[in-house]
């Protein structure tokens, strides 16, 4: 048994911090960056690149350099600690899972992601499919040659500035059926879309099209396992990013209890408000454990990868809302304000439970992968 | 990072695993099992044979008999005792009182008791709260007076687990009235056979006699029962309820009422199917087994920064306290699952040999009782409110 990172991993986790440390000083420098047109900064996201940010996200195999489950906690804790907003999500992440596993797998493609060069967004959710895998209403068909896909896609995180996008689409069957589905490759400039700021502050846009051209990366059951996969890394993404949050709540709530007086006296001298910070304490702890075994499973078979997936996004959901909400109860009146960071911190943490599944949906599915 | 254990590790587990199905007999463990009552005889039989075996005094350093295991060991062994049912060690002796002998124990006294803990000669008590001195124990009353070659003790100390059974018990005492509550305290040793010293059964809410009040009058004391040095009793006491305590978080006993959990809603029903397939019931089941996987990590972070020499500090209080809230989640689902079936107590089905048809499934039983037990777990060894306290001062910083 071993719970310590080895040399090469503490390497990566000390140049990912310094450079986050660096070029993402304050909630000012997010405020900015997610002022820019395209939600982010594209001066940021290339110096990611070239530091080899985006290639710890992905396997040597397809020409990164990590890719493991332990690489993928690392860097996006230090992305939940700096509040980043590029889209080391949608296209370093999500997307690349999807393209590297497929049959032939889109190493150039892969590659051009890697160098901060490509956007590729991974468009699966919509309107009224919540966060299921295989409820897919949007539809493609075969016509002369080609395939073609119409319908909607929501809530496509940098769905604007993407240039390309991966969208699920029936092929056949039910609107839910697990059978039938297909994931497809289209050019973005093909495709209307509406794009806004989520309340936590990532871009993020509606698709509309209408029988345009797409290419078929897989089908049917590797379709289903491509999106599962993609969902189930996101989800442990984005409960080591909570991680990351949540220790800034609770330091940045830590340091205010040392100096807010009232009464006469720091607020952290009251035993009430010291039990609390106690409770998340502990419940940080919790959540780091439960990620932990996360990422250590991550490259084992996909029942138990998916069912301590589940199990750390189940506790971040109920903790994070924990932690949130506490962080703003005890500092009281300055939480309420934009500018203040733990705000920004909180919603984050708040709607993270609202992307790749929520506490209910990863409970359920615990349960279903713990009774097989 | 692996969580998995080694090839080593699993030789050891197993090695535990067979020696106690070879040494524990059946109706021991099928009275744990049933939640029967255990007899002295039962406690000792266990200990005897870890004694034999070398295996008992499991935390201390090799040359006073200890094993020699590293806290992963230790984590391993506690586990399969869980696993196999059988009866607790008694903590007092070997776990409690040999570690502040050893370390603070004279050579008399080290060499007199030491060997006695390891071969289970005397039964020892623990004598630290009294009816004044709960979460405040510094504020104990009862006295020792110096009285030349003897302390004349007078005083009562309570909720003395398994007090009734007990041959000897290390008693914190006042020895000095006029100071700071914490600098008066002497950490002494008393025989229960002595004139004047009284046991009194408590009966808990359960209607079990498991703890009780130790009364001390006029007890005369030979100075050489004196450990350490007068009115630095303190020091040692604090030093016991902080010692290495891997098991603290008490995963092997969740993990096994967590199965036993399941087991009882597979069985319990509700509209004609099992309690298990209510969406409701089994999400509360699946978030308690979501608690206790996260848990089991965070203990077996902290166990194995112990072998690597880091003294666990606050982690020892956090894990007491979600280890005691997981525990106690158990016993309160398997309350629910029940049903009705949770009303009926008969006390008597819980003595060795009965064998009457019980009301209701026989695992039904001991339930609601375990329930009211396990409320103490939040309470004693310092309360889940003290261990708040304890890591607000030594991390916060406040």
């Amino acid at each position: 048994m071993d719970f310590s990172l080895s040399e090469e991993r503490k390497m990566l986790q000390e140049t990912v911090a310094r450079f986050f440390e660096n070029s993402y000083k304050d909630i000012k420098k997010r405020s900015e960056n997610l002022d820019m047109n395209d939600g982010f900064s594209r001066e940021f996201w290339k110096e990611s690149s070239n530091l080899g940010v985006i290639s710890g996200l992905i396997s040597p195999i397809f020409g990164g350099l990590g890719g493991s489950g332990e690489d993928i906690s690392i860097i996006f804790e230090l992305i939940g600690k700096s509040l980043c907003i590029e889209p080391f999500l949608s296209s370093g992440l999500l997307s690349s899972t999807i393209l590297s596993s497929i049959k032939n797998p889109k190493t150039e493609l892969i590659n051009q992601i890697i160098d901060g060069e490509l956007l590729v967004s991974f468009a699966h959710m919509e309107m009224n499919n919540r966060y299921d895998d295989h409820f897919v209403e949007s539809k493609a068909f075969f016509e002369n040659e080609n395939w073609k896909i119409n319908g909607s896609k929501s809530f496509v995180i940098n769905g604007d500035s993407a240039d390309k996008v991966i969208i699920s689409a029936r092929i056949e069957g039910k609107i839910n059926d697990k059978n039938g589905i297909g994931l497809f490759l289209v050019d973005n400039n093909q495709i209307n879309n509406r794009s806004y700021n989520t309340i936590d502050g990532y871009r993020s846009a509606e698709l509309n099209f209408d029988n345009i051209n797409a290419e078929l990366l897989c089908k049917d059951d590797l379709a289903l396992e491509c999106i599962i996969k993609a969902n189930s890394t996101g989800a442990l993404a984005l409960s080591a990013e909570a991680v990351g949050i949540m220790q800034v709540c609770f330091d940045l709530t830590l340091e205010y209890l040392k100096t807010r007086k009232q009464f006469g006296k720091s607020i952290g001298s009251f035993q009430s408000i010291q039990h609390r910070m106690v409770d998340m304490m502990l419940e940080i702890e919790q959540v780091r454990s439960a990620v932990m075994l996360a990422s250590s499973t991550f490259e084992t078979n996909s029942s138990t990868r998916d069912k301590n997936i589940s199990a750390a996004k189940n506790l971040v959901g109920r903790v994070g809302k924990l932690i949130a909400e506490e962080s703003i109860q005890l500092h009281g009146g300055i939480a309420m304000t934009w500018e203040y960071s733990v705000a920004h911190y909180a919603k984050r943490l708040i709607m993270i439970d609202h992307l790749m599944g929520d506490a209910d949906y990863h409970r359920d599915r615990f349960k279903l992968l713990s009774s097989n | 990072m692996n969580f998995e254990y080694s090839k080593k590790e699993e030789k050891f587990r197993i090695e535990v695993r067979n020696w106690l199905k070879e040494t524990l007999p059946k109706y021991l463990s099928e009275k744990v099992r049933k939640y029967q009552r255990l007899t002295k005889e039962d406690y000792e039989l266990f200990m005897n044979n870890l004694s034999k075996k070398g295996w008992i005094a499991w935390h201390w350093p090799e040359e006073y008999g200890g094993t020699g295991w590293n806290a992963i060991e230790k984590h391993i062994f506690e586990e399969e005792i869980v696993k196999a049912s059988a009866p607790r060690i008694v903590p007092f002796g070997v776990n409690m009182l040999g570690p502040v002998l050893i370390e603070f124990g004279s050579e008399e006294q080290k060499n007199y008791y030491l060997p006695r803990i390891l071969n289970n000669e005397d039964w020892w008590a623990q004598g630290y709260s009294e009816p004044g001195a709960g979460s405040d124990l510094a504020s104990l009353k009862t006295t020792a007076i110096n009285k030349g070659d003897h302390y004349l003790v007078n005083g009562q100390k309570t909720w003395t687990t398994l007090g009734h059974h007990a041959d000897k018990i290390f008693c914190l005492v006042k020895t000095d009235l006029n100071v700071k509550p914490q600098l008066g305290i002497s950490f002494l040793l008393i025989d229960m056979y002595s004139p004047g010293v009284e046991v009194k059964p408590i009966i808990t809410l359960d209607g079990e006699h498991e703890v009780n009040e130790v009364w001390f009058t006029d007890v005369k004391v030979p100075k050489k029962n004196l450990v350490g040095k007068e009115n630095e009793g303190w020091t040692y006491a604090k030093y016991l309820l902080t010692f290495e305590r891997t098991g603290i978080a008490g995963v092997p006993n969740s993990k096994s009422a967590l199965n036993h959990l399941k087991m009882v809603s597979r069985k319990s029903m509700k509209n004609g199917k099992p309690l298990i397939e209510d969406p409701m019931f089994s999400s509360e089941v699946a978030e308690l087994e979501i608690d206790l996987l996260a848990m089991e990590i965070f203990n077996l972070r902290t166990v194995s920064a112990a072998t690597e020499g880091k003294a666990p500090g606050m982690e020892s209080s956090l894990l007491k306290i979600k280890g005691t809230l997981v525990r106690q989640k158990t016993t309160e689902l398997l309350r629910k699952a029940l049903g009705p079936q949770a009303l009926p107590y008969l006390p008597e089905q819980f003595d060795e040999g009965w064998n009457e048809m019980p009301i209701g499934p026989e695992y039904a039983g001991p339930i609601a009782k375990q329930y009211f037990n396990m409320r103490k777990i939040s309470i004693y060894g310092g309360s889940n409110e003290i261990q708040k306290n304890i890591v607000a001062k030594a991390s916060f910083g406040l």
